[in-house]
């Protein structure tokens, strides 16, 4: 068990059930935690975060096109010394987790050593990889990872439409090795208009090859998906308007299965309309909208820090521009993804995919070509 | 000592993720059974009474915002 003492409790790290958990003071307290200054200051101080994406490495021999990184082939492995550096420096902010990411980490031949480096700071290590060039040797050092995920957009061509190379067979050949090596493993499914169609059977899939998890993703222009064809990617509005009710049928077909759905941060905007009503749920069961420089975290492969993996360095502004300021799901989605809203609007306004904000920027936009001026008559 | 109660259980989040590049969370339990939540945070409040309260936590204080806020 790994704590963090809070203004208003703690953070509680579980392994049994696998849970990060804020309890109020009673509650720390109870479990022998005392906030001491913590508790009882009234001076403001900086957030840390809980979990930190750490490239281990810019090298990746495939070259998707929508690499957040613009990882290469002739990319380098970030020096040991330096990573376990930064392992130093996450654990004395009181980070929870840390997800290694590159690059293909699996090109690191030193990939198990550096997760028990993590665990010995008392970090959780986890793993995100194509799964091109796992062996069985490797599959079995992935073991010192409390988890890991294979990216797996979907079967045969599919995988090849969002990604542009023929992944698929090395990503369930990965699955089947990480299931016989017995390591826990999840898949990260990139949702993009051609990936979407077929995600409950790419799901499935994932499910008969032994993944426990999916993580779905919101395609994001970075990197080198930062390029006009992002629009031509991204989920159509009709697919976004889809989403939820695709998503609620997964999950109750896949729960019993005791097989998990996760969505990422920047896809709470996206699913504003089913989830406005439950924003006091969300909060409850810690879905996180985007957290980017607060519960977030990044450390690029040249050791620059950044609010998440895919922003550049420096602050994320939050502001509380219309239709987000009166929204009651804002404190969840934090104006949505802002990797989206600075290529698209040019700065970290609402996120412009978020249906809500599509909508009352189209009213907006009559309002404007009619003269109406302050709602008024 | 006291015992952790459901009600000081404010937030649980579940699972750890294993993605790189944005944040996860488990978003199934939203769409199931709404009994399925308060069973968890049962299950999490007994789990955290069954564990060893020894923080190994190296990092004595911090100071995140409230995740109901």
């Amino acid at each position: 068990m790994r704590t963090r003492v809070e203004p208003w409790g703690a953070w509680v790290r579980l392994d049994a059930p696998p849970a990060l958990v804020a309890l109020d003071h009673e509650g720390a307290r109870a479990i022998g935690l005392e906030g001491g200054d913590v508790w009882t200051s009234t001076t403001p101080a900086p957030s840390e975060p809980l979990e930190a994406h750490v490239a281990v490495t810019s090298q990746c021999g495939v070259g998707c096109d929508g690499c957040y990184l613009d990882a290469r082939p002739d990319g380098a492995h970030v020096p040991r010394e330096r990573l376990e550096k930064t392992f130093d420096d996450l654990a004395r902010r009181g980070v929870f987790t840390v997800a290694f990411g590159g690059g293909e980490p699996l090109m690191r031949p030193d990939l198990g050593e550096l997760a028990a480096s993590a665990r010995e700071r008392g970090l959780l290590p986890l793993v995100t990889t194509s799964g091109i060039g796992m062996t069985p040797d490797k599959a079995r050092a992935l073991r010192a990872f409390a988890q890991v995920n294979v990216s797996y957009d979907g079967e045969g061509e599919v995988y090849t439409a969002v990604r542009s190379f023929a992944g698929a067979p090395a990503a369930e050949r990965a699955m089947r090795l990480l299931h016989d090596a017995g390591v826990p493993f999840g898949v990260n499914v990139v949702l993009t208009r051609d990936s979407f169609p077929s995600l409950e059977q790419t799901i499935r899939r994932a499910y008969d090859l032994g993944a426990r998890e999916a993580q779905l993703l919101r395609y994001k222009p970075a990197g080198r998906a930062a390029k006009l064809d992002y629009v031509s990617k991204r989920l159509t509005r009709e697919q976004v308007a889809l989403l939820g009710d695709v998503v609620r049928r997964i999950s109750c077909e896949m729960h019993p299965l005791g097989f998990r759905i996760r969505i990422d941060c920047a896809m709470v905007a996206l699913l504003s309309d089913v989830l406005y009503e439950r924003a006091a749920e969300l909060a409850a069961l810690g879905v996180f909208g985007c957290e980017a420089g607060a519960a977030l975290s990044a450390v690029r492969a040249d050791g620059r820090a950044a609010p998440c993996s895919f922003l550049d360095p420096g602050d994320v502004v939050r502001g509380k521009e219309a239709p987000c300021d009166t929204c009651a799901l804002r404190k969840v989605c934090r104006g949505g993804c802002k990797a989206v809203s600075r290529f698209v609007d040019g700065h970290d306004g609402p996120d412009p995919e978020c249906p809500r904000v599509v909508r009352a920027r189209s009213v907006m936009a009559v309002d404007g070509r009619r003269g109406v001026r302050g709602g008024g008559c | 000592m006291s015992k952790v109660e459901r009600r000081n259980v404010r937030v649980v989040r579940e699972g750890h993720g294993a993605n790189c590049s944005s944040i996860g969370s488990v978003i199934d339990t939203l769409f199931v059974a709404q009994v399925a939540a308060g069973a968890l945070f049962a299950i999490v409040a007994a789990s955290l009474n069954a564990q060893d309260a020894s923080p190994d936590s190296d990092s004595d204080a911090h100071k995140s915002t409230d995740p109901l806020e």
